[in-house]
């Protein structure tokens, strides 16, 4: 498996926060992760992208055991709730970062850079400020940010948590579209119960730092503890 | 009728603040000025020429003002950046935040005799480097405390954000940090040249009458009953003070609003 997560353990003080974390990903695979707010999403994601240090458990990466890899090394960029764009760079500056950053030539991070802002719809907004954009257009450019620099692994933290219905349902939409566009694999991370089943390949339920990754979506639709059911259920007392 | 007293208002409101600088600079120009007459018996340059000779000191003690100075802002400024964003972080954030305030409770005359027993057994008395030194035990404490309120959980995630794009440490402060903080920076270093530009209390203990700061020329001049030359030592003193401040209006203030 590409990406292999094995008895991931953390506590705060004495709080266990991940506890016995085991999952396998494959590669160009999205895992949707669907959990209430403190559950241990964040502070997850977190130890594989290497921001904190687990008290144990191992992590493989391509085959790879990642454990030591600082943050810089391990090629997975993680993805904030909050668009995070540096706010004294461009749209064309912000999403070239990464590039400047790895030294890859000027005429290479042009075009790469045009690429990507045609893939992200964003032409004519190449010299704008982030505080001339839209949240859409900002969580576009954030996107383009991370996927430009062709991570191993993108960690997507409830991206789409501060947007509107309707935005949503479009970044949704233009996700996808990438995600396959530039075969990424990625964990994405939700607490909204329709965009866990519409983003991921596979959907896992995590709670009370415990993570369960179902065999396919109708075992998920079939827990009770997901609320698949109850949502089912209220719609369909809504219809009668 | 409420123009009228509105326009009235701000007449006297801007007499009152241009006042005391236009009489200072009045006062500079003037020599053998006796009451009750109205007019001073010299008016000219003559006082100004005297700047330049070594007589009065006065081009010297600015230089060695603004040297002091431009070092103390300089060094708090951007050493207190750095150190602001270790104290934020750190488990022991507020009891650490509560000590950058203590050069604050002492007067500076208090404050310098506390020092004064260390600076004699380092050789520190009397000399400009003392002073800098000093000043910058009081400056730097300012900037700790300008800057804390920069670093937070917002800060942390552009570092981390920035290390997952493949970016190290020093990238982070280069690329992102430090352009983010320039106008905080430009504000403080400001600031904490001001702190040390009229440093009183604390230079004329450590420097002993050695190291005159155009402050402690002034209050030489004013006890000395000098008033022309104390005039002309405070013109010059508010000389750096008004350039920062069209800097700041020119290059920080109006991008902030």
């Amino acid at each position: 498996m590409f990406l292999e997560v094995q008895h991931i353990v953390k506590s705060f003080q004495k709080e266990e926060v991940v506890k016995d974390l085991n999952f396998t990903l494959a590669a160009h695979q999205t895992l949707s992760i669907l959990g209430q707010s403190g559950c241990g999403k964040t502070t997850m994601l977190k130890i594989i992208g290497g921001l904190v240090k687990p008290d144990g458990g191992h992590i493989y990466l391509n085959g790879n055991l990642i454990d030591d890899v600082t943050p810089e090394k391990r090629s997975i960029v993680y993805l904030y709730q909050e668009d995070l764009l540096f706010p004294h760079l461009n749209v064309f500056e912000n999403i070239a970062f990464g590039l400047k950053i790895k030294k890859i030539n000027a005429s290479e991070t042009t075009d790469r850079v045009h690429q990507m802002i045609a893939s992200l719809e964003l032409q004519g907004q190449e010299k704008k400020m982030p505080h001339q954009l839209s949240g859409g257009q900002r969580q576009r450019v954030s996107f383009g940010r991370a996927i430009i620099t062709n991570p191993a692994l993108l960690l997507l933290d409830e991206p789409f948590g501060s947007l509107d219905t309707g935005t949503r349902a479009r970044m949704q939409d233009l996700f996808k579209k990438i995600a396959s566009e530039f075969r990424i694999t990625s964990l994405f991370v939700t607490h909204d119960l329709k965009e866990a089943i519409l983003m991921g390949d596979h959907i896992g339920y995590m709670q009370s730092g415990k993570l369960k990754v179902y065999e396919n979506k109708e075992a998920f639709i079939q827990d009770d503890h997901t609320g698949v059911q109850k949502e089912i259920d209220f719609w369909k007392a809504l219809t009668n | 009728m409420k123009a009228n007293w509105k326009f009235f208002f701000l007449a006297a409101l801007v007499i009152l603040v241009v006042f005391p600088f236009a009489y200072l600079l009045l006062l500079s120009m003037a020599s053998e000025w006796r009451f009750p007459e109205l007019w001073p018996a010299y008016f000219g340059m003559r006082n100004w020429e005297q700047v330049v000779s070594s007589e009065t000191g006065l081009i010297s003690s600015f230089l060695v003002s603004t040297g002091i100075s431009f070092s103390v802002a300089t060094m708090s400024t951007f050493i207190g950046f750095f150190i602001s964003r270790g104290i934020a972080y750190h488990p022991y954030k507020r009891t650490i935040t509560l000590l950058t305030y203590f050069p604050y409770i002492l007067a500076p005359v208090v404050f310098a005799a506390c020092l004064s027993y260390f600076f004699l057994k380092l050789g520190l008395f009397g000399k400009p480097v003392g002073v800098f030194v000093a000043q910058f035990m009081v400056a730097f404490p300012y900037a700790l405390i300008f800057f804390s309120s920069f670093w937070g959980e917002k800060t942390k995630s552009y570092e981390e954000l920035v290390a997952t794009l493949g970016g190290n440490q020093l990238q982070a402060f280069r690329k992102v940090l430090l352009p983010i903080a320039k106008n905080m920076l430009i504000i403080c270093f400001f600031q904490t040249f001001l702190i040390s530009w009229f440093e009183y209390g604390l230079t004329s203990i450590i420097g002993v009458g050695k190291v005159q700061t155009l402050t402690i020329k002034v209050f030489l001049f004013i006890k000395e009953s000098n008033f022309y030359y104390g005039a002309l030592s405070c013109c010059l003193l508010i000389l750096p003070p008004v350039l920062l401040l069209y800097i700041n209006k020119r290059y920080v203030f109006n991008k902030l609003i």
